[in-house]
């Protein structure tokens, strides 16, 4: 490989992209949904 | 809180009885996570200054034995006597900036550009880290802890007996070798020093939540800048070796 220090990003990456995911699906580790969807009524 | 009462890390520095010895002296304030990543981010600046100057002032390379000899001095002081981390943990990060200003610039006249790598692997490490502690997606159980511990222990006393061999002309080769079962070795030590990380986490988090006393946050600090420091020195080596395969 040209640049062998590419190989020691691809954990970094993965680990990060996973923390996020499971931020994003089940919350931080108090319960709270790191980003939360719901319906806003008229006028809300 | 219980998850924070047993064994904390495989750093020495930073176990849970430490602040159960100075919870009782707590009267200026108390040991906040915000307090601790200020004093992080002050030693760290101080510690990249003083690389950075080392390195470009040649006159300071024969600094660095009387640099290592003051930063063992220092860090003991603060284990032994956290009430002066104010003073010890700054002078500690500059003394250790003279050595790695060193280090760095060695192996970048062997390596061009692997420093720059080497900084940049070591941050993306500690954010994907603090990502990966937050997220829950790495958490300090019993046994992860006393795994980590463990496996730090035994990279410690190889290291040991490798310094030792040293004076006799010989060494344990798997450390310094740039075949596979070396560069194996190395990703090894460098998993083992970045999962350190996520009990330094703990440990901070734990000494914010029992309200140690403000002075703990450098200590804290103190902690978390060894770590950085052995996995940056760890990620040099095996950058250096995947290069000199080349």
């Amino acid at each position: 490989m040209e640049n062998p220090a590419l190989i020691l990003w691809i954990p970094i990456i993965a680990v990060s992209i996973l923390s996020i995911l499971k931020m994003i699906n089940k919350g931080g580790p108090n319960g709270k949904p790191f980003i939360r969807i719901e319906e806003v009524e008229e006028n809300e | 809180m219980n998850k924070h009462l047993a064994l904390r890390s495989g750093n020495p520095a930073l176990q849970s009885s430490t602040f159960r010895q100075h919870l009782a002296s707590a009267s200026e304030g108390t040991m906040t996570l915000s307090g601790t990543v200020n004093k992080t981010g002050i030693a760290l600046t101080l510690l990249i200054i003083s690389a950075g100057y080392t390195w470009g002032n040649p006159a300071m390379h024969g600094m660095v034995i009387p640099a290592i000899i003051i930063g063992v001095v220092l860090a003991f002081t603060t284990i032994f006597k956290p009430t002066l981390g104010y003073i010890t943990v700054p002078a500690y990060a500059i003394a250790q900036g003279i050595c790695l200003g060193v280090i760095s610039m060695i192996f970048n006249n062997m390596y061009p550009g692997i420093v720059v790598q080497a900084v940049f692997l070591t941050f993306g490490t500690l954010g994907a880290l603090l990502l990966a502690y937050k997220s829950g997606l790495i958490q300090a159980t019993e046994n992860f802890k006393l795994g980590i511990a463990a496996a730090t222990g035994g990279i410690a006393i190889l290291y040991l007996i490798n310094f030792v061999m040293g004076f006799f002309g010989s060494g344990i080769g798997i450390i310094s070798s740039n075949n596979n079962m070396g560069i194996l070795f190395s990703g090894f030590v460098v998993v083992i020093a970045a999962l350190n990380l996520v009990l330094d986490f703990d440990f901070i988090e734990e000494g914010a939540e029992m309200g140690a006393p403000k002075y703990m946050e450098w200590y804290g600090a103190f902690g978390l800048l060894v770590t950085l420091i052995w996995l940056y020195l760890e990620i040099l080596r095996l950058l250096a070796k995947l290069q000199s395969r080349r």
